[in-house]
């Protein structure tokens, strides 16, 4: 790539760069589509004739013209790894023009609908992927930039201040995430393309402002003050149902997510500690919730006896973390995709003992309804919508507060096995197990301890999924949930904690925010796993020790693919230790 | 890098590609305009009605049938101004069959105030979870395709049956209905004293088995086995190797067409000459086509009276094959067409002189709950516990092909 | 004994069908250490392949004739598998080759539920099962009492005479020499003058009209097919290859005539019946990978490929 082309004189790259942003500008006021789609117009005056109405823009269009204006700044200014920030926003803008020039001509029935059509022009689309295309190219010329690194030596008030603007935007980016497009249905028949949309804008700042060094340094400053980010992040969690995100619908998804994100967790103890592979791991949560249900006074259940919560979560993790334990005892002998197979298997025991209603447990194909809500000590029940500081909050806001709450304990107990002797042995065991055996590690006791961690984690997470959803049935054991929670750990980062819950969130908001690609959904879901995998195999929040292993990152997480003269660095191949 | 790049380009150009497959609609020239032709007033706004389903996994063919009948239904009502001075939408979310993914649905569909009711689900499982959530918002739950007795009569439906949730409602049998019937049939008429009895282990399937293994006994059949498949099996063959042996003369099998039809098949295939009984969800062309020639005497119940007899059943299927000729309306179709005309019948009383508002949706339940009418399926109407009043049932037997009415009768509850 | 005996006879049947898509498993682990999930899949789409052959490509007038029709269908089902799966290999895991190990794994994954949605979505009807033709090749050898289809029959021999080509193709041509380099070593093999690229795609490609093969013979003999067949088989295949030890050709195979005797007597006899009959599947794989961690052949036969 250091041969001399084209875009390699800088004065090109210039050019480029305020061609596309400038591109990118008029984009946003072109028309996009020149007719009325059969749902009604699409989307916020898109067949806007040229200048029509300028200052009138909404929805894509406006996030269009933001990024545009952004990217020329970028592009004119001289700001520090401007080649980075302009290739982020680039591929940001592309990505807005990709979303709604696919949308447009598939609902439309063809290109004519974003090109010309009977005398309507409407080259919006065109347009923004053109600037995308543009603004990628001015950058490719040269090799990317460090990304520069700012201080984060600040006196404590100003880096609090900091930290608190930081994390309130991301609250107001989760809440601006979660209604983007509005729920869909009959109301906003366009809620797909247009959240799709937001998210290749969200997706372009954030890669711009990755390039500008702002991430990382509100990552390395919140390093700085563990302890205080931890508290403004708990209280921004705590406070999404008062932002536009606290409807009913929302906070219910909210809660389911939350579930899965604490079990992602512990199977981050399993998959990314300890590097041990679980393709059944749902199971430990539908021990958990079985568990629960039949201890908590479900009509179904034949025990007939309803314990306290806390009770019923104590036992619920105990059993589950007995089967954990017993899932494991094979890893004494069995190591690698071996293992996989023997929790793969194990998982689908369980489900087929589930289905069969085992012993009477299970309610079988009946699932076992009816469990009943939680109660807050004044008899509240927690599916009942409460009034808190005189705002007004939506049912099932109890559930989210104490799976925000549960979701805290966690990943605080996470944390602490992570940097624990025992954590350090995991990571030893992950990297070379004969190695970490040769050193004195107890190989055998860690592993088992991996999984029933893991599963203890679950087991909590379980009961609390089985108050929450009132039924609990086997279909929702089935093996593709293991697999999604795993492709959630491995998206967010594998060992990485906020990755889990990042993987988690994306992997259950997108299909409820694409609902109405309903039949899409799951051939989407395969194709972005694939390429996730294909371009950020890392994970998405990459755990900071895994970094340089994994990606072929250094320390300092810059890409040495991208270094200048690198080639495709030669990476080790991980070594594949045959099983004995 | 290059490489990256151009690789990048070639998924994309391939998601463009799918995306542009996709289209179905044609809307081509300039005028797009959905609404053209309607004369409908429909001043005073739109209002949605929801429907729960899978649209995902296996039982697709069936949610979609669902779905579709459903839209049908509004759109006939729209063209017709049922509901004076409204416009209807229909809202179809998808379950995946899964009960989380229900209540999520329901969830969202309870949250919007200009829904009127929702149609669904197919799973009693499902269901479990969606009655309560839409009962909090006294949303009317008409559902096509829910058996189990438990959901309208609570956990004790034979012995101290007690309404569960006033918004809900079904207009198909249950199984306590359809079981018993089909043993009457096959004990008494047909004279099988010898039965096998296999399940897919789903809430339908072995609801349905149960209850007809109990009505077989007390008429003195013996159940020489009683056996489960998988869901998504294909092979049978362990399970015919079981059953061979003890040598029975008729197979009842609990569960849909989708496997009910190779069973029966590989079953003939393996030498046992016998006929196959199962409920209305084998009720369907496609049975006989997986089943082939073997299936020729095979035997099913279906609620309500045979759809050749009725002249609502005629139009209906004449209307569906005109707007959906790729799609079937499969095992359920006429029920959930059905159970939306009578939503829209009640609404269209409820509105008559007043707005909509969600103080509306109490006498909405009252109006759903009085409402008889003619469907696809026979009389609809609804009990005191918001099972359907319609008791008539079917047996078919497959001859040339295609499922034909043999008798029709009532049941015993 | 008749019952034992006819139970029997459907578990090699399924055995042979399980320990052909085994062979893609086995050969591909063995070569690129992958678990390729996708591989049931690709034995779905074989069958569909081979489906749509008939009912499009094969004329009306020679769909009785079997000697005609179930060959083509078989290559059909071969070429379509094969097609797919150099497809994946190239786009999907071609640029992981050398990714963290997990990597690859969810990548298969993803193509395996990409796959089956892209089947449901795509072809005619394919959201229900759909029947598959067999009038040209019905009815049953009778040894005494007991019925062996002749479909069946024919997957068992087809797996047998397939699995012997194999391994003498693997065991003495060059390409076969190549693969077992490969496997064992890579960087060393490229030392030597083999194109570890091309080998792999090799392997893939042989899998993957194994599988397709097996796809179609299943279809004749099961008479209907579903997007389903893919995964349920594929698990069943996986733990065949686990079984007889991965990388070892004749373990995969037997690995499967293993599990699908397992399946059915269990389903005869053990407790639980024909509920739990998957579970005794599993339980022996864990016992086997407990006491013998390697698989049944996994040390003595020390050759990967």
């Amino acid at each position: 790539m250091s041969e001399k082309t084209f875009f390699t004189n800088p004065a090109v790259s210039r050019v480029l760069g305020v061609a596309g942003a400038v591109l990118a500008v008029i984009a946003a006021m072109l028309p996009w589509s020149t007719f009325l789609l059969n749902k009604g117009a699409y989307p916020d005056k898109a067949t806007l004739q040229f200048f029509d109405a300028p200052f009138e823009l909404t929805g894509f269009r406006w996030e269009l013209l933001i990024i545009g204006v952004v990217a020329l700044v970028c592009a004119v200014a001289k700001v520090p790894a401007q080649r980075r920030v302009l290739r982020g926003l680039g591929a940001g803008i592309f990505a807005i023009g990709l979303i709604n020039f696919g949308f447009i001509a598939s609902a439309g029935g063809g290109l004519g609908a974003v090109t010309a059509l009977d005398g309507t022009f409407a080259f919006g689309s065109v347009a923004a992927l053109v600037a995308g295309v543009l603004l990628v190219l001015a950058t490719i010329g040269q090799p990317l930039e460090e990304i520069p690194r700012w201080s984060t030596k600040l006196p404590t008030p100003v880096a609090y201040l900091g930290l608190v603007v930081s994390f309130a935007a991301l609250l107001y980016v989760v809440s601006l995430t979660l209604t983007a497009g509005g729920q869909g249905g009959a109301a906003s028949p366009y809620s797909g393309p247009m959240f799709l949309s937001f998210l290749g804008f969200a997706g372009g700042m954030f890669a711009g402002a990755a390039g500008l060094g702002v991430l990382k340094w509100i990552s390395r400053l919140s390093e700085q003050h563990r302890v205080f980010s931890i508290v403004v992040l708990l209280l921004c969690a705590l406070s999404l149902p008062f932002t536009d995100a606290g409807s009913e619908y929302w906070m219910t998804v909210a809660a389911n997510i939350g579930v899965y994100a604490a079990t992602a967790i512990g199977l981050n103890i399993v998959v990314g500690l300890a590097g041990l592979l679980d393709l059944g791991y749902v199971a430990f949560l539908g021990i958990g919730a079985f568990v629960a249900a039949n201890l908590s006074g479900a009509a179904a259940s034949q025990l007939g006896i309803h314990l306290p919560f806390y009770l019923v979560v104590i036992i619920s993790a105990a059993i589950a973390g007995i089967f954990g334990a017993i899932v494991g005892s094979p890893t004494l002998r069995v190591r690698g995709d071996y293992l996989a197979i023997v929790t793969l298997a194990f998982g689908e025991i369980f489900q087929i003992a589930a289905r069969n209603n085992i012993g009477g447990l299970t309610g079988g194909s009946n699932a076992m309804p009816n469990i009943p809500a939680l109660e807050w000590f004044d008899g509240t029940a927690f599916n009942e919508s409460i009034t808190l500081f005189g705002a007004k909050l939506p049912s099932g806001v109890l559930y989210y507060f104490l799976i925000v709450l549960l979701i805290a304990a966690v990943m605080t107990v996470f944390a602490n096995l992570k940097n624990s002797r025992m954590g350090r042995a995991w990571i030893a065991i992950r990297e070379d197990e004969d190695a970490a055996r040769a050193m004195g590690i107890k190989t055998g006791q860690a592993k088992i301890l991996a999984f029933l961690c893991g599963a203890v984690l679950a087991g909590i997470a379980g009961a609390v999924f089985a108050h929450k959803t009132s039924t609990v049935s086997y279909e929702s054991f089935l093996f593709m949930e293991s697999v999604t929670l795993l492709a959630a750990v491995i998206l967010g980062g594998m060992g990485s904690i906020p990755g889990a819950v990042l993987g988690a969130s994306l992997l259950f908001v997108l299909p409820e925010k694409l609902r109405e690609f309903s039949d899409y959904r799951l051939l989407i879901f395969g194709l972005a796993l694939i390429l996730i995998m294909r371009f950020r195999p890392q994970g998405l929040i990459p755990d900071a020790h895994r970094r340089a292993e994994l990606a072929g990152e250094d320390a300092e997480g810059h890409t040495l693919q991208d270094k200048p003269g690198g080639d495709e660095p030669e990476q080790p191949k991980p070594q594949e230790v045959p099983a004995r | 890098m290059r490489k990256k790049v151009a690789t990048a380009a070639v998924l994309a150009a391939g998601a463009l590609l799918i995306a542009s497959c996709s289209s179905n609609k044609n809307e081509g020239g300039s005028s797009g305009n959905a609404a053209g032709g309607n004369q409908c007033d429909t001043s005073k706004g739109t209002l949605t009605i929801g429907v729960i389903v899978p649209l995902t996994g296996e039982l697709t063919a069936l949610g979609v049938g669902i779905r579709n009948s459903a839209d049908l239904a509004v759109s006939q009502a729209n063209e017709k101004c049922t509901v004076k001075g409204y416009k209807l939408v229909l809202d179809p979310q998808d379950d995946e069959k899964n009960p989380q993914k229900a209540s999520q649905a329901a969830t969202k569909l309870s949250s919007d105030p200009n829904v009127v009711g929702v149609i669904g689900t197919l799973n009693s499982s499902t269901s479990q979870n969606v009655q309560p959530i839409l009962s909090n918002k006294k949303i009317v739950q008409i559902s096509p395709a829910n058996t189990g007795p438990s959901l309208t009569r609570g956990e004790q439906y034979g012995t101290a049956p007690k309404r569960q949730f006033e918004n809900y409602f079904r207009v198909c049998a249950t199984d306590d209905n359809q079981g018993p019937f089909a043993a009457k049939y096959l004990v008494g008429k047909a004279g099988k004293k010898k039965i096998a009895v296999v399940a897919d282990g789903k809430t339908y399937g072995e609801g349905l088995a149960n209850e007809f293994t109990t009505k077989a006994k007390s008429l003195g059949a013996e159940i020489v086995t009683r056996e489960k498949v998988g869901e998504k099996d294909t092979d049978f063959s362990g399970v015919i190797g079981k059953i061979k042996p003890l040598a029975p003369d008729a197979v009842y099998y609990g569960g849909e067409y989708g496997a009910a039809g190779p069973f029966s098949k590989q079953l003939k295939e393996a030498g046992l000459q016998i006929p196959l009984m199962g409920g209305d969800g084998i009720v369907d062309k496609t049975y006989a086509q997986l089943a082939g020639k073997a299936s020729e005497g095979d035997l099913a119940t279906s609620v309500g009276a045979p759809a050749e007899t009725l002249p609502e059943a005629k139009a209906f299927i004449d209307a569906y094959g005109k707007k959906f000729p790729k799609e079937g309306y499969s095992a359920y179709g006429t029920m959930s067409f059905d159970a939306t005309n009578a939503l829209i019948e009640a609404l269209s009383k409820t509105l008559a002189n007043a707005a909509w508002g969600e103080d509306q949706r109490a006498n909405l339940i009252k109006n759903v709950q009085d409402y008889k009418g003619k469907g696809a399926n026979g009389d609809v109407g609804f009990d005191q516990y918001g099972d359907s009043t319609n008791k008539l049932l079917t047996v078919y037997q497959v001859k040339d092909g295609d499922f034909k009415n043999i008798e029709t009768g009532q049941a015993d509850k | 004994m008749t019952t034992l005996l006819q139970q029997l006879v459907y578990g090699l049947i399924l055995g042979g069908t399980v320990g052909l898509i085994a062979l893609g498993y086995t050969m591909v682990y063995g070569i690129v250490q992958l678990i390729n999930f996708a591989h049931g899949e690709i034995f779905m789409v074989g069958a569909f392949g081979a489906l749509a052959t008939f009912t499009w490509v094969i004329p009306e007038g020679v769909k009785g004739t079997w000697y005609i029709t179930l060959p083509l269908m078989v290559i059909a089902g071969a070429v379509v598998s094969m097609v797919i799966a150099l497809i994946i290999e190239r786009l999907a895991y071609k640029p992981l080759r050398n990714a963290p190990r997990l990597a690859p794994l969810i990548t298969a994954l993803g193509v395996s539920v990409a796959l089956k949605e892209a089947v449901r979505i795509w072809y005619p009807g394919a959201t229900a099962p759909l029947p598959f033709p067999k009038e040209f090749l019905t009815g049953s050898i009778e040894l005494g009492s007991i019925l062996i289809p002749k479909t069946g029959l024919l997957i068992i021999v087809v797996a047998v005479v397939l699995t012997v080509l194999l391994q003498v193709y693997i065991n003495t041509s060059r390409m076969g020499r190549a693969m077992r380099a490969t496997a064992q070593d890579p960087d060393t093999a490229r030392l030597m003058g083999i194109n570890p690229d091309r080998t792999i795609v090799l392997t893939f490609a042989i899998g993957a009209v194994l599988a397709g093969v097996a796809g179609v013979l299943y279809g004749v003999h099961i008479n209907n097919i579903s997007i389903d067949i893919g995964f349920q088989n594929g698990i069943f295949a996986f733990t065949a290859a686990v079984l007889g030890g991965i990388g070892s050709i004749r373990g995969a195979v037997i690995g499967g005539f293993v599990i699908g005797l397992v399946k059915t007597i269990a389903g005869q006899y053990f407790p639980g019946g024909t509920q739990y009959d998957y579970v005794w599947i599993f339980v022996v794989l864990i016992a086997v990978l407990v006491f013998r961690p390697q698989g049944l052949f996994g040390e003595t036969e020390r050759v990967r490929a």
